[in-house]
C-alpha cells in the first residue's frame, strides 16, 4: 500500500518528462519528439521552476509564521502549556492545508505545500517538546526529553516523506535518528558503534528493497538516499574527521573530537574501514551505475586520503593540499585519456563524452568558485595601506592584498 | 508506463528512429554513462587545491625557499600554462567556441591563478609600485579579461570581475562586509561599470553567452548596497527609489529573456528593501507588523503564481 499521495505513474511520468528535457537540452531528441513524450506523460499535476519554488516557499513560511505569531498576540497566550497546545494545532492546520493543496490543487514541489508541510512539522514537534517538558518536568532528565523529540522529529520527518516523497525529509528523519545514541549516556565507543549498527541496519534494508522491477523514480530516490547512508556510515566510521575540530579545542574530556583516545582496536579498525568503505562503494557504484553512489564515495576517498596523515600520527605539510590536487588532476587525465582510446570513445559502457548537458541558470558553482579564488591568494601589505578604505583588503584578484 | 515502453511505443508510431531509440535506451539504462561532469569536477577541484597547497608553501616556506626559487617557479607555471593555451586555442570567433580539450579551461585558470601569485609574491617582497600597489589588480583584471575572450573563459571572467571588485576595495571573502557610506558608492559604481561594459559586449555580438556573468556581479552588489543605503536613510533617499527600479528592471529582464533567477533577485532584494521602509514608517505598531507580514506575502505569492502560469516548470 502506498502513502504517497502522488500515484506511482504521476511520479514516473514526472521522471520521464525530467529525462526528456535533459535529452533535449543534449540535442539527443527534437521539439517534436519532446512533445510527443509530453503529451504522452501528463502527469496531471501543478508543478513550477525552482526559483518560483524557492519564492513560494519563503513566503508562505513568512505569511504563516506571521499568522500564528498574530494569533498568539491578539489572544494573548501566555502560558507554556497553551503554547503547546497553540503550536500542535496550528502544525495539525497548517499539514492539512498542505494535504489540501495536494488533492484539491494537484500542487507538486511548488513551495506553498511545501513550507505548510514542512512548518507543520515543526510546529507539532516544538509543541510537543514544550508540552512534556511542561507535564513531566522533574521527573526525567533533559536527555529523555531530547530522546523523545528526536523520535517524534525522525516519525514526522519520515510520514513527510512517505506522504509528500520529499527526499530531504527522509534525509533529515535520519539525521534526527542519529542523535538519539548521543543521548543514551553510552562510553563514546559504543555510541558509534550504536549509530554505525543503525546506520548499516537502514542501508541494509535499503538494498533489500531494491529490486529492478521498481520504478525508474524509485530506484533513483532509493539510489541517493543509499549514498546518503553511506556518507552517514563513512562519517561514523572515520575517527579524523571530528578530530580536525578537536584540534582547535584543548578540551580532552570530548574523546569524540581526540580520536586517539579510543582504545586502540577501535581506532586501527576505523583508519582501515576509512580505506574500505568508498573503495567498496567505488566499486557498487561503477557496477550498479548509481552515479550518486560513485561520486558520493569518490567525494569520501579524497577525505581519506586527507586524514590518512592524521591517522598515522605524520606531520602535515604546506604542500599537502598541493599533491592531492596534483594527484587529482593525474586521475583525471588519465582516466580521461584511457577512456576516450577505448573502442568509439567508451570502455564498458563509460565514456568521457558530453553526452547529457547540464540545465543552464546564466552562472554556476564554477564560477562562483573561480570568482573566490583571488582569496586563497594573499596580498601585501604595507603600514602605508592601512589607512586606506581598500585597507590591505585581505583579497584581491590578480595580484591582491595581504601578505605572505 | 516507464521510459522504456515510452521509447519503444514512440519506435512502433514512428515518432523516433532506430539509431535514437537505441541510443535512448542505452542511455536510460545506464550501458551509456557519461563520466564527463564528473571527471569536469575532479580536474577542477584539483586545480583549486594546487593553488591552495602551492599558496600555503610560499606563504609557509619563502624564506627557506628563497626569492629567485619561488618568482622562477611561478613564472614558469603560469607561463607554461599561457602558451599551452595559446598553442592549443582555435582562432577567435565572436561567438561561444567550445574547449579544444576538457583540461583547457583549467590550465588557463591555473596559469592566471599563478600569475596572481607571482605578482603578490612580488610585490610583497620588492615593493615595486609601494602605494600604488592596487594598480597591479587593475593591470590584472585587463589581463585576465582580455585572456578570458580569447580564450572564451568563463572560470577567468568570473576571475576578472572579482578582481576589479578587489580594486574597487571589495573582498568576497566576507569577514569585512562593513558597509560604510564610500563602499555603498564604490558598490554601485563597481556594479553600473561592470553591467554597462557587459551590456556594450552583448550589444557589440560579442561573447554574449558572458552577459549572465557580468549581470550576476552588477546585480548583487548593487542591490546590496541600495539595500544598506535603504537601511541607513530609509525611505527619504535616492537609496529607495532607486533600488525599486533596479528590482522593477531586473523582473521585466527576467521576464523578457525567460531566465527566473533574475525573477528570485528582484521579489527577494525587492521586498527587504520595502520592508525595511514599511516597518520603519509602522514602528512598535504590532498590530500593523503582523497584518504587513501577512498581506504582502500573500500578495506576492499572488504575483508570482500570475506570472508562474506563463511558464513551463523547465523554465
Amino acid at each position: 500500500m502506498s502513502l504517497n499521495l502522488y500515484s506511482s505513474q504521476q511520479e514516473e511520468n514526472i521522471f520521464i518528462r525530467k529525462q526528456a528535457r535533459t535529452w533535449k537540452r543534449s540535442g539527443l531528441i527534437t521539439d517534436g519528439q519532446m512533445s510527443a513524450i509530453i503529451d504522452q506523460t501528463d502527469p496531471e499535476i501543478r508543478q513550477t521552476n525552482i526559483f518560483f519554488r524557492v519564492i513560494f516557499f519563503i513566503f508562505t513560511t513568512l505569511c504563516s509564521s506571521a499568522l500564528l505569531g498574530f494569533f498568539v498576540w491578539i489572544t494573548g497566550i501566555r502560558g507554556r502549556m497553551a503554547i503547546s497546545f497553540t503550536l500542535l494545532i496550528a502544525g495539525v492546520i497548517f499539514y492539512f492545508l498542505a494535504e489540501y493543496a495536494v488533492t484539491i490543487y494537484r500542487f507538486y514541489r511548488h513551495g506553498i505545500e511545501e513550507s505548510l508541510a514542512v512548518s507543520s512539522v515543526l510546529l507539532v514537534c516544538i509543541g510537543f517538546f514544550i508540552g512534556i517538558t511542561e507535564l513531566f518536568l522533574g521527573n526525567k532528565s533533559s536527555a529523555h526529553f531530547t530522546i523523545i523529540l528526536c523520535l517524534i522529529f525522525a516519525t514526522c520527518a519520515y510520514w513527510l516523506y512517505l506522504r509528500f516523497g520529499y527526499l530531504y525529509a527522509a534525509l533529515i528523519s535520519l539525521i534526527a535518528f542519529c542523535i538519539i545514541p548521543f543521548q543514551l549516556s553510552l562510553p563514546p565507543t559504543n555510541e558509534r558503534l550504536l549509530l554505525l549498527l543503525i546506520f548499516c541496519l537502514i542501508f541494509l534494508l535499503g538494498i533489500n528493497s531494491d529490486k529492478s522491477e521498481m520504478a525508474d523514480y524509485r530506484k533513483d530516490r532509493n539510489t541517493t538516499i543509499q549514498a546518503c547512508l553511506l556518507i552517514a556510515i563513512y562519517l561514523t566510521v572515520n575517527l579524523q574527521i571530528l578530530g580536525v575540530v578537536g584540534l582547535l579545542i584543548e578540551d580532552t574530556h570530548i574523546i569524540h573530537l581526540h580520536p586517539k583516545l579510543f582504545p586502540p582496536y577501535i581506532y586501527w579498525s576505523s583508519y582501515i574501514l576509512s580505506f574500505g568503505i568508498p573503495a567498496l562503494g567505488i566499486y557498487w557504484g561503477i557496477k550498479s551505475r548509481k552515479r550518486l553512489v560513485m561520486n558520493a564515495n569518490i567525494v569520501l576517498a579524497c577525505l581519506t586520503l586527507s586524514t590518512n596523515k592524521s591517522y598515522l600520527g605524520l606531520t602535515r605539510y604546506a604542500w599537502d593540499p598541493a599533491i592531492m590536487g596534483i594527484l587529482l588532476i593525474a586521475l583525471s587525465i588519465i582516466i580521461t585519456r584511457w577512456l576516450k582510446r577505448g573502442p568509439d570513445g567508451n570502455r564498458y559502457g563509460f565514456t568521457q563524452r558530453n553526452i547529457l548537458k547540464p540545465e543552464n541558470h546564466g552562472i554556476n558553482l564554477a564560477d562562483i568558485a573561480a570568482a573566490f579564488t583571488p582569496n586563497i591568494i594573499d596580498a601585501p601589505q604595507t603600514p602605508s595601506q592601512q589607512d586606506k578604505y581598500f585597507d590591505g583588503g585581505s583579497s584581491g584578484g590578480g595580484g591582491a592584498s595581504g601578505g605572505f | 508506463m516507464n521510459i522504456q515502453k515510452l521509447l519503444q511505443k514512440m519506435f512502433a508510431e514512428k515518432k523516433i528512429d532506430a539509431k535514437q531509440l537505441r541510443i535512448l535506451l542505452d542511455i536510460s539504462a545506464g550501458r551509456i554513462f557519461s563520466v564527463h561532469r564528473e571527471l569536469r569536477f575532479f580536474l577542477y577541484i584539483g586545480i583549486l587545491t594546487l593553488i591552495a597547497g602551492a599558496g600555503l608553501t610560499i606563504k609557509q616556506y619563502f624564506t627557506n625557499l628563497g626569492d629567485i626559487a619561488i618568482i622562477s617557479a611561478l613564472t614558469s607555471c603560469f607561463s607554461a600554462a599561457f602558451i599551452y593555451s595559446f598553442i592549443k586555442v582555435a582562432a577567435y570567433n565572436k561567438q561561444e567556441v567550445p574547449s579544444p580539450d576538457m583540461a583547457f579551461d583549467y590550465i588557463l585558470f591555473f596559469g592566471c591563478a599563478f600569475f596572481s601569485m607571482d605578482i603578490v609574491y612580488i610585490e610583497t617582497q620588492f615593493h615595486l609600485l609601494g602605494n600604488l600597489w592596487d594598480n597591479y589588480l587593475l593591470a590584472s583584471s585587463a589581463l585576465f579579461l582580455f585572456l578570458a575572450y580569447r580564450f572564451d573563459n568563463r572560470l577567468v571572467l568570473s576571475m576578472a570581475l572579482s578582481t576589479i571588485a578587489a580594486w574597487f576595495g571589495f573582498t568576497l571573502s566576507g569577514h569585512r562586509f562593513a558597509f560604510e557610506q564610500y563602499y555603498r558608492e564604490y558598490a554601485i559604481a563597481y556594479s553600473l561599470i561592470v553591467s554597462l561594459l557587459g551590456g556594450l559586449l552583448y550589444r557589440l555580438d560579442i561573447k554574449k553567452h558572458f552577459f549572465d556573468i557580468y549581470l550576476n556581479f552588477a546585480v548583487h552588489f548593487l542591490c546590496i548596497a541600495l539595500i544598506s543605503g535603504v537601511a541607513q536613510y530609509k525611505i527619504f533617499s535616492i537609496y529607495f527609489p532607486a533600488l525599486l527600479m533596479a528590482c522593477a528592471a531586473l523582473a521585466f529582464y527576467a521576464l523578457k529573456i525567460r531566465r527566473l533567477i533574475y525573477m528570485l533577485y528582484a521579489v527577494i532584494y525587492g521586498y527587504i528593501g520595502i520592508s525595511i521602509v514599511i516597518l520603519n514608517l509602522i514602528h512598535r505598531q504590532t498590530f500593523f507588523i503582523f497584518t504587513y507580514f501577512i498581506a504582502t506575502p500573500l500578495m506576492v505569492i499572488a504575483l508570482i503564481f500570475k506570472f508562474s502560469r506563463q511558464f513551463k516548470e523547465d523554465e
